[in-house]
């Protein structure tokens, strides 16, 4: 029987799909390079929460973009017209098709779109309805802000930024969704219903999600320490994450700078539990994932972990990439150690993240760990403190949600 | 069409014939009534449909006609394990992903969910959010509802429930989300993602939602809200017992200008037309999607107007009786011509559009024809 999700046999010929802008619009920065000097240098971005009242909570840091000014970055949207989540992802479409050199004309030209991830939509605006609501009522609510809460404004608001008219989906699968994105406009890419797509996510930091998080036990008496022995959990985070897809032809036609190959990415289901992960889907998702990208788990150079710091998800994912690798687990880092569970552009951080890795040759750190949990066993390199100067050449991306929805990316050099 | 759209036209597949799929099985919780039977009563006007909302916040909704889901006994029909903490949203997905699989033996590793949203459960993630504004530990909100409060809830349940461990995808895309959520399922099952997929869209009412709407004006007065949901098993494979419908393409546009939304829709027509080999004239009905809505229904109207020439065939307004559904509406629009095919059966096959418009510019079509 075929693995869970995946495999491409008999499907039609497919083109060759790269990676040719990044953009980012983080806790530690906004801009791809500003992004991964600051990843490199094992940068924190989690702080104190500024963003709502987090004085009754017992933990009030988190991972906010503080120095984000959406008049900086976009000509077309008027940022009170739509949701903080929209914004940052328009913010970060508009940075990575700069940082493409690609113009309007040609992403029309090439039917280019967006699909992007979230994991809460436009959750600031549905939290200040929530305010009015309880503060004068339901019949008070503001219907112009009603109005912006549909979470399909998130793609909407790049599609309407760069005047894209292609196909326009955002993809709500919580915290894989970033990765979920890439995929499926990976997809549209090969198959030929576009030259050229914009894929990634967005999430805004917010209330519901910050005390949910506590209310199960998950949240971090203070930074997240991915795979550390005394990781106590995670720090909600938010930012925009975006990728310009195209196919190689298009890129090399154009005379473009090539990141990375997308080679292959699988997507499956746990469909046990809401909450807790379970290693043996995973690691059915890693395989299926380098099945589809037709490598062989040796190739790997490098693991950009889901890692959310919590000791059951962190165990987990480790012992996943053990069944899958054995006793030969590549470095594998979590970047959440910076800027916080971003949620919805999680996986697409870490896209980034391993796109400027494999041009940088570099392996991203996980920041915050003095000691290692030796639980997790023998032969995982976390790449503590700070980066480290390596080449590679195929990297994993993971990326696993609520829903039990794992979704796994990979990238490789292009020679 | 502005100047950079004038030149050729991309070669490939915006102008390839696509493969039909095949729909084998629909599943329907609405104010209807639970499957096709009573939308097709609905439809007819056969049946009269009931008013008023219903819940604990009934009392709370604003004036409005409310076509809400009634009588409904979830445990009754899931059981009783593990319904404590579902909203509504989620039962309702449930109860119709139970009815497409009954029939079926399921390849849980190559079957997956493809599921239309717009926020998820309204009503766990406002009351959550009541919570954690009022309470004095508002970091006490409940860990059990928490997980609810996002969108891929129900597909993950659904999933959990099923046992679908193929690719599990939540499409949101306003009221063209299930018409998303189509043309997602075409492009996963034509890269052999998976074998078969539960595709459809879920909305809930709830008295917040209620206010949602009410208060952005964007329905017309009168306009009934609604809820429910509507999946259907799709796959590539012909059943050899006979599909319910087969399913063509699904195009989908986006128009950034709003002078541009008519000319939007009218081309995802034109090329759902096109790349099913179907011409505008072998179009026999049309399900159309924004009825009610302020400004969108018009434009929905003329876009399908200029793609078939001019004229309009034969219509199906299923807001008319199920009320506005949102994002669960591209589904319902779909149940209501297999709900009517089975009603009536007709003797040449009959080809089908189901189109979709919604704010900020999304267009959406989709080509379906009865069983031969």
């Amino acid at each position: 029987m075929a693995e869970p999700g995946l495999s491409v046999a008999g499907a039609p010929e497919m083109r060759r799909v790269v990676i040719t802008g990044l953009g980012a619009v983080s806790p530690v920065g906004i801009g791809a390079d500003v992004f991964a000097a600051a990843v490199r240098a094992g940068t924190v971005g989690t702080k104190p929460i500024t963003s709502f009242d987090a004085s009754a909570f017992p933990r009030r840091n988190a991972g906010e973009v503080l120095d984000f000014e959406p008049a900086d970055h976009l000509k077309r949207l008027d940022p009170g017209s739509w949701g903080r989540s929209g914004l940052l992802a328009a913010a970060a479409a508009r940075l990575a098709v700069a940082d493409a050199g690609i113009d309007e004309g040609q992403l029309e030209l090439a039917r280019a779109g967006a699909i992007m991830g979230t994991t809460s939509g436009e959750s600031a605006v549905i939290q200040e309805l929530a305010e009015q609501w309880v503060a004068d009522g339901l019949h008070t609510i503001d219907g112009r802000l009603a109005g912006q809460t549909p979470a399909s404004r998130i793609a909407n608001a790049v599609s309407t930024e760069l005047r894209l008219s292609g196909e326009t989906q955002t993809i709500p699968t919580a915290c894989s969704a970033s990765n979920y994105a890439l995929g499926y406009a990976y997809d549209l890419v090969r198959s030929g219903e576009a030259e050229v797509m914009l894929a990634g996510g967005a999430d805004a930091v917010n209330r519901l999600t910050h005390a949910g998080f506590y209310a199960l036990g998950a949240m971090a008496e203070d930074v997240p320490r991915p795979f550390a022995a005394d990781r106590t959990g995670i720090v909600t985070g938010e930012g925009g994450a975006v990728l310009v897809l195209e196919t190689y032809e298009h890129a090399v036609g154009r005379g473009a700078r090539i990141y990375a190959e997308v080679l292959g990415y699988a997507a499956n289901c746990d469909a046990s539990h809401m909450v807790h992960p379970d290693n043996t889907s995973i690691a059915a998702c890693i395989r299926a994932a380098h099945e589809a990208a037709g490598v062989r788990p040796e190739q790997i150079d490098y693991i950009c972990a889901h890692g959310t710091g919590t000791p059951t998800n962190d165990a987990t994912e480790v012992a996943a990439a053990r069944e899958v690798f054995g006793e030969r687990i590549p470095p594998i880092s979590s970047i959440k150690s910076m800027l916080g569970h971003t949620m919805g552009a999680a996986s697409g951080f870490g896209a980034i993240a391993c796109c400027k890795a494999l041009e940088q040759d570099f392996l991203p750190p996980t920041a915050n760990i003095t000691e290692p949990d030796p639980e997790l066993g023998e032969g995982v390199d976390p790449v503590a403190g700070v980066g480290r100067a390596a080449r590679l050449d195929i990297v994993q991306n993971h990326g696993f949600a609520f829903g039990g929805n794992n979704v796994i990316t990979i990238l490789g050099r292009v020679s | 069409m502005t100047a950079t759209t004038t030149g050729p036209a991309p070669a490939g597949p915006a102008t390839t014939v696509v493969e039909p799929l095949y729909i084998t099985a629909a599943g329907v919780v609405s104010s209807a009534g639970i499957g096709l039977g009573p939308l097709a009563d609905g439809l007819l006007g056969l049946t009269e449909s009931q008013e008023g909302p219903v819940g604990e916040d009934a009392e709370a909704y604003p004036p409005r006609p409310v076509r809400a889901v009634r009588g409904l006994d979830v445990k009754e029909h899931l059981g009783r394990k593990g319904t404590k903490y579902l909203d509504r949203l989620t039962s309702f997905g449930l109860i119709s992903t139970k009815e497409v699989l009954r029939d079926t033996e399921v390849d849980g590793a190559r079957t997956g969910v493809v599921m239309a949203t717009n926020t998820g459960s309204v009503s766990t993630h406002s009351t959550l959010l009541y919570d954690t504004l009022t309470l004095d530990k508002p970091y006490l909100v409940n860990p059990g509802r928490f997980p609810n409060t996002v969108m891929n809830s129900a597909a993950g349940q659904i999933a959990i429930r099923n046992g679908l461990r193929g690719l599990n995808a939540t499409v949101a895309g306003g009221q063209t989300a299930s018409l998303l959520a189509f043309r997602h399922a075409r492009l996963a099952l034509g890269l052999r993602r998976a074998d078969r997929l539960v595709v459809g869209g879920a909305e809930e009412l709830s008295a917040p939602a209620a206010w949602g709407w009410h208060r952005t004006g964007v329905l017309r007065d009168g306009a009934a809200l609604g809820e429910g949901a509507a999946v259907f098993t799709v796959q590539r494979e012909r059943p050899a017992e006979g599909p319910l419908a087969e399913l063509l393409a699904c195009e989908t546009r986006f128009t950034p200008d709003p002078r541009g939304y008519t000319d939007g829709l009218a081309d995802a027509v034109t090329r759902a037309l096109l790349r099913s080999g179907v011409s505008p004239d072998e179009v026999d009905v049309v399900s159309l999607g924004a009825v009610h809505q302020r400004g969108l229904e018009r434009l929905e109207e003329r876009g399908v107007r200029a793609a078939l020439g001019g004229g309009l065939p034969r219509t199906v307004r299923i807001a008319d009786v199920l009320g506005e559904t949102f994002s669960a509406s591209g589904a319902m629009q779909l149940a209501a011509l297999l709900a009517l095919w089975q009603a009536e059966p007709a003797a040449p096959p009959v080809t089908a559009l189901v189109t979709s418009v919604g704010w900020d510019g999304q267009a959406a079509a989709m080509v379906v024809r009865s069983p031969r």
